[in-house]
């Protein structure tokens, strides 16, 4: 009986091993291999020496805080963009998806099964100076003829947007999903109607923001494309937010805001491609450098360093989110 | 005209993106031979090599595999871009096998990705042989991990090497780097757009503002700066240099340059995103005239104040397990049929002996292409980039990468 208890208490520790066994050989020691690159000093011609050179993390991120804060911008309005064209995206599956949510749901994946690559080279073609997209807005004087979105901010931060949106719509779908319908009746029940000033006011304010922003990353003025963005979005707010939404939905869903936004900023931050296919000398990101040092400048030691400074500062911020988000909330809402 | 013409599809999205040259002695006088002398050479000549290549051929029960990592597009492929005649051909003569992998990228990549690791250890690569430009070759040789060409084996090299080619300052008894293809930088511009051009000037005229790239290769974009500045690239001072690269970095600032690439600067011409490009030789005919539209017309011009000149060469890794193979390759190669039938695909310059007259014999026009056989005109304007110490390839490379915005 001894026994039996014995290996019943430790199961779950041996279901732990295959995991554990897979990151220690795959993620930890390259990690601490890594980590001792970092310390190296020398070149490539010479060799490298350990010598243990702690200094190189001061240089790194005294040289390199620009591109990490840069990251930390695309990545950001990336996640933000992502939120605002998931969340409705996720909740209309959710709650209206019917007999096609499946289906829906399966579109939402469907760019996955072609390549990464694939998907932000075709970009170069859509958004081409005189492509499908800007050729007839151009000819009809909308824009000017040397207006362009490739080689722009403006194409990385919508090209991560892109690549990483199903990262943030399934997450907010299986929260939403989950919320059981009868409570929002109950809302209404208790009356719990439009939100008129809340929404116009909250709608106003994210839209004259999203739309400002946006404008200054496309280099124009932001003044008066902001105003148009508030309006627009204050009547949004005001005439499709319900209280219902605001007391019951938004709530329930924060673990799916939570878990939606740290599956696309994390690896948003880190991202290099959509920079090096869509940006240009001064759109480059922190991955990018990382990539130029070891590949191209051959400077193993400031690559490794950068990649754990990155390391440090995103889980930094994730944790003073996660502090402003609330863990408590996360974990009950969850259940 | 016909060998050099070639199917549409046959256009890989990304040729090259790294392609250099170095110190190379004498280059100047081989390319003034190959552009004087424009009809048939002399057919005894050809049929010299020819005999020769009939007595090489004769280990032709050799068998087993060799492992060979090329550049995209740097071979000929048949109509339906399946197969490699020549080195179907190879395989017909000596029973060898060719793993034939596009798998260079560009030079520091592949250093990088596939020779640093194992040669730092002793241990042997997965290739037995791959391409690389002269600075490269340079590099590998000072670490000691190439392996020397057994000439006894390779009655063609350096037999067929064009005289040029011998004892460059890295490779001084011609038994470490076999050249492959060589080449010239310059100005890849869609002419229907800017009407003709001559001249560097062209790079860093407001006129063509976001409409240019530049490569992200150092000694492509910082050498025609140079040149642009007035100074030699084969004899930069570190002062010089650091002038060239400030020009590019103020194209770069002020927004004139869209990108720096590597070779997706034909992606980026061929939709019409850039009109004028820092651009290799063989790729506007090769690559983007095949396919553009008939709005567009793509062009190579060398320019006035001069361009840049680089080779690309075989070698093989220290440990390389198939060598013998490898050097049976290197023979094939320098028959000059074969070079010649690589040559007329890729449109570059032929470093091997003979060729000329075979190409010229099939087709009498081909000597007047001057990407394969550069005019004394082409010659007299072309610079070679310097070769660099080991402190100053880091320190260049890392004040370069600041311009790409890294």
């Amino acid at each position: 009986m001894k026994r039996l208890r014995l290996s019943r208490a430790s199961a779950p520790y041996f279901l732990l091993v295959p995991g554990l066994a897979w990151l220690v050989v795959f993620y930890v020691y390259p990690a601490i291999q890594m980590f001792l690159v970092s310390l190296w000093t020398g070149n490539i011609t010479e060799g490298f020496r350990q010598t243990f050179n702690w200094s190189i993390y001061g240089e790194s991120l005294s040289e390199y805080w620009p591109w990490i804060l840069r990251s930390a911008e695309y990545g950001g309005l990336a996640t933000l963009f992502a939120f605002v064209l998931g969340f409705p995206l996720a909740y209309t599956i959710a709650f209206k998806g019917g007999a096609y949510k499946n289906v829906l749901l399966f579109l939402v994946i469907a760019p996955f099964f072609t390549s990464f690559l694939l998907r932000t080279l075709s970009w170069k073609i859509i958004l081409a100076d005189s492509g499908i997209v800007l050729g007839p807005l151009k000819d009809a004087g909308f824009l000017p003829d040397d207006f362009r979105l490739l080689a722009t901010p403006a194409a990385v931060v919508a090209g991560i947007t892109y690549n990483f949106l199903p990262f943030m719509t399934l997450p907010l779908y299986v929260a939403l999903e989950k919320i059981d319908f009868r409570l929002i009746e109950a809302a209404r029940d208790l009356y719990a109607g439009p939100w008129r000033p809340g929404g116009a006011i909250v709608g106003g304010a994210v839209g004259g923001l999203l739309v400002a922003v946006v404008t200054a990353i496309l280099g124009a003025n932001p003044l008066i494309p902001g105003i148009a963005g508030a309006i627009v979005g204050g009547l949004i707010g005001t005439f499709l937010i319900s209280e219902a939404f605001v007391r019951v939905v938004l709530p329930l869903s924060l673990p799916g805001i939570f878990a939606g936004s740290l599956l696309t900023f994390i690896p948003a931050v880190g991202d290099f491609i959509n920079a090096e296919l869509l940006g240009d000398p001064k759109s480059q990101m922190i991955g990018n450098v990382i990539q130029g040092r070891f590949l191209k400048v051959t400077d193993y030691p400031t690559a490794a360093a950068l990649s754990f400074i990155l390391m440090a500062a995103i889980i930094v911020g994730v944790l003073i989110y996660a502090r402003l988000l609330g863990t408590e909330e996360l974990t009950g809402g969850a259940t | 005209m016909t060998e050099h013409d070639r199917s549409p599809i046959a256009t890989p999205l990304d040729r090259r993106t790294f392609l250099q040259g170095s110190a190379l002695a004498g280059f100047a006088a081989f390319l003034a031979a190959c552009g004087t002398d424009g009809t048939g050479g002399s057919p005894s000549a050809a049929a010299s090599t020819e005999a020769s290549a009939g007595a090489s051929a004769s280990p032709g029960e050799l068998g087993g595999t060799v492992n060979f990592a090329n550049w995209i597009g740097y071979i000929d492929v048949d109509d339906d871009n399946t197969t490699h005649p020549t080195l179907d051909k190879f395989t017909d003569e000596t029973g060898v096998t060719v793993n034939y992998v596009e798998a260079v990228d560009d030079n520091e990549t592949f250093f990088t990705r596939d020779l640093q690791g194992p040669l730092s250890q002793g241990l042997a690569t997965q290739w037995d042989i791959f391409v690389v430009t002269d600075w490269m070759v340079a590099r590998l040789a000072r670490l000691g991990w190439l392996e020397k060409i057994d000439t006894a084996n390779t009655p063609n090299f350096p037999t067929n090497l064009l005289d040029q080619y011998h004892g460059r300052s890295f490779d001084p008894d011609t038994n470490l780097a076999a050249p492959w293809q060589s080449g010239m930088t310059g100005i890849g511009f869609d002419k229907a757009q800017t009407g003709d051009l001559d001249s560097l000037e062209v790079f860093w005229d407001e006129t063509y503002k976001g409409k240019l790239t530049y490569l992200t290769e150092m000694r492509d974009t910082v050498g025609l700066a140079a040149i642009k500045l007035g100074f030699k690239p084969e004899e930069l001072t570190e002062d010089q240099f650091q002038q060239a690269l400030t020009e590019v970095d103020n194209a770069v600032k002020a927004g004139l340059v869209r990108q720096l690439t590597g070779n997706s600067y034909v992606d980026v011409m061929a939709s019409g995103d850039a009109i004028v490009a820092i651009a290799w030789s063989g790729d506007v005919s090769g690559l983007l005239v095949p396919d553009q539209t008939p709005e567009q017309d793509f062009q190579w011009a060398l320019p006035k104040e001069g361009g840049m000149l680089w080779t690309d060469n075989m070698v093989m890794p220290k440990g390389v397990v198939n060598k013998a193979q490898a050097e049976a390759w290197i023979n094939f190669y320098y028959e000059p049929v074969n070079a010649a039938a690589v040559e007329a695909w890729v449109n570059y310059v032929c470093p091997v002996k003979g060729a000329r007259e075979v190409l010229v014999a099939e087709d009498p026009e081909i000597g007047d292409n001057p990407l394969i056989f550069p005019p004394d005109d082409y010659v007299a304007r072309l610079h070679q980039f310097r070769s660099v110490t080991a402190e100053e390839e880091q320190a260049w490379s890392e004040d370069f990468s600041r311009v790409l915005g890294l």
